[in-house]
């Protein structure tokens, strides 16, 4: 939307303070939850444990569908954390947003592309270091030129849309979301009390949505990250 | 041109890129020491541990299986024996009737042919008795018909009845 950012110059960098204070909430959020739950690992496992471990093997379920078992131990712990990452980004910004002095500071930080891509790009330098670990770095070139070699540029190009298709899926998906949270909110603001009884159910539902919107776009992320991953480390 | 060219990549805010790479490995680093290091240990423990109770079970099963076979044929075993011992102390009953009845059969036998040889001496002795006591009465006869002074009648017909006493004491022994 038409949202004020605070950007900071650091080092020639430039760091947008909401995207970057929202990601740090969220992987806090993310910590806090894996930590609290983690608290007493035992044999026989209590509830806390129970629902960490159906998370994880959830996320191993995601891996052992596309590659073979081994797999897990290999990419395990990735996959869960970017599920639970980027699950939590999506829902922070349908839990609260703030905004300062018409600044925005907090908000899902799935909202930008420049947070999807680093996420993307985390997912694509795995892909390309697994595959040069596995078939060596000529053996890793040589993929581009397979099954026949008139296709390298599309493989190239592949490698492209690969890296934008994941990640303005996702930061599509959730700023869609988002949008159309503010935009009821200002339907909401907009007649007073008559347009707040109308808004308010559609809000909520909206929200309802975008939960489920959110946990589904956390799993197609981590799915479609592993899928490239598992592409790139099988010979063709 | 080169000023925009900072400008632009500054616009495009790349340090937050930056800060999501460092903040998502740490957040991995975090996660990876604290729940996903002890909790997926804890997982491959127990799944072991299942699959070793597995097995343990199964051959405890297998074990119990051979177990009670061995029960089985054991009682089969003892059921045969019974018969066997049993048939046996029968075959020994009979045995040791057939040979009680022989010795008895026997030992009757021996009886009675001792009973015949003894009746068979008591007889010859009764006989040799009676010879003698014929002999020691002939001469008593004989004496008295010589003390007696008779006539030749008188004398014949002692005589005579004298013998025929003799005869049937004789015969009727």
């Amino acid at each position: 939307m038409d949202d004020k950012y605070k950007f900071i110059d650091f080092l020639g960098l430039r760091f947008n303070v909401a995207n970057d204070l929202s990601a740090l909430i969220a992987a806090i959020l993310v910590f806090i939850f894996v930590f609290s739950l983690s608290r007493k690992v035992t044999m026989r496992p209590g509830k806390a444990q129970n629902v960490l471990e159906w998370i994880i093997d959830f996320t191993n379920n995601i891996i052992k569908s596309l590659m073979p078992d081994s797999a897990v131990k290999q990419f395990g712990l990735y996959a869960f954390t970017l599920f639970t990452f980027v699950f939590f980004a999506n829902q922070l910004g349908l839990i609260f947003q703030v905004k300062v002095g018409g600044y925005s500071y907090i908000k899902s930080p799935t909202t930008n592309p420049m947070v999807t891509m680093a996420l993307a790009l985390i997912s694509l330098l795995i892909s390309h270091y697994y595959s040069v670990k596995k078939f060596g770095f000529g053996g890793y070139v040589s993929n581009y030129v397979k099954p026949v070699g008139f296709l390298l540029p599309i493989n190239i190009l592949e490698e492209f849309t690969n890296f934008l298709t994941l990640s303005l899926r996702l930061y599509g998906n959730i700023f869609a979301g988002e949008v159309l949270l503010a935009l009821i909110g200002t339907v909401a603001k907009s007649f007073g009390v008559v347009s707040l009884v109308i808004a308010l159910p559609l809000e909520m539902i909206w929200q309802g949505f975008s939960v489920f919107i959110g946990a589904i776009q956390a799993y197609v992320f981590t799915t479609l990250s592993m899928v490239y991953i598992s592409r790139k480390l099988e010979k063709e | 041109m080169a000023s925009l060219l900072v400008l632009g990549a500054g616009k495009l805010a790349l340090g937050d890129m930056l800060f999501i790479l460092i903040s998502f490995v740490l957040l991995t680093a975090a996660v990876s020491k604290f729940a996903w290091g002890p909790v997926t240990k804890m997982m491959d423990a127990r799944s072991e541990k299942i699959s070793g109770d597995l097995d343990y079970a199964d051959q405890e099963r297998a074990r119990a299986d051979k177990l009670a076979k061995e029960r089985e044929d054991a009682l089969k075993n003892s059921r045969a024996e019974a018969i066997d011992i049993v048939n046996k102390a029968k075959e020994n009953g009979e045995d040791q009737k057939k040979s009680i009845m022989a010795d008895a059969h026997s030992e009757a036998e021996s009886v009675r042919q001792k009973a015949k040889s003894d009746a068979e001496r008591a007889k010859e002795e009764a006989m040799n008795d009676a010879q003698n006591d014929i002999a020691s009465l002939s001469l008593e006869v004989a004496s008295r018909v010589i003390s007696k002074e008779l006539n030749a009648n008188d004398q014949k017909s002692l005589i005579d009845s004298y013998i025929k006493e003799l005869t049937l004491n004789n015969e009727t022994k």
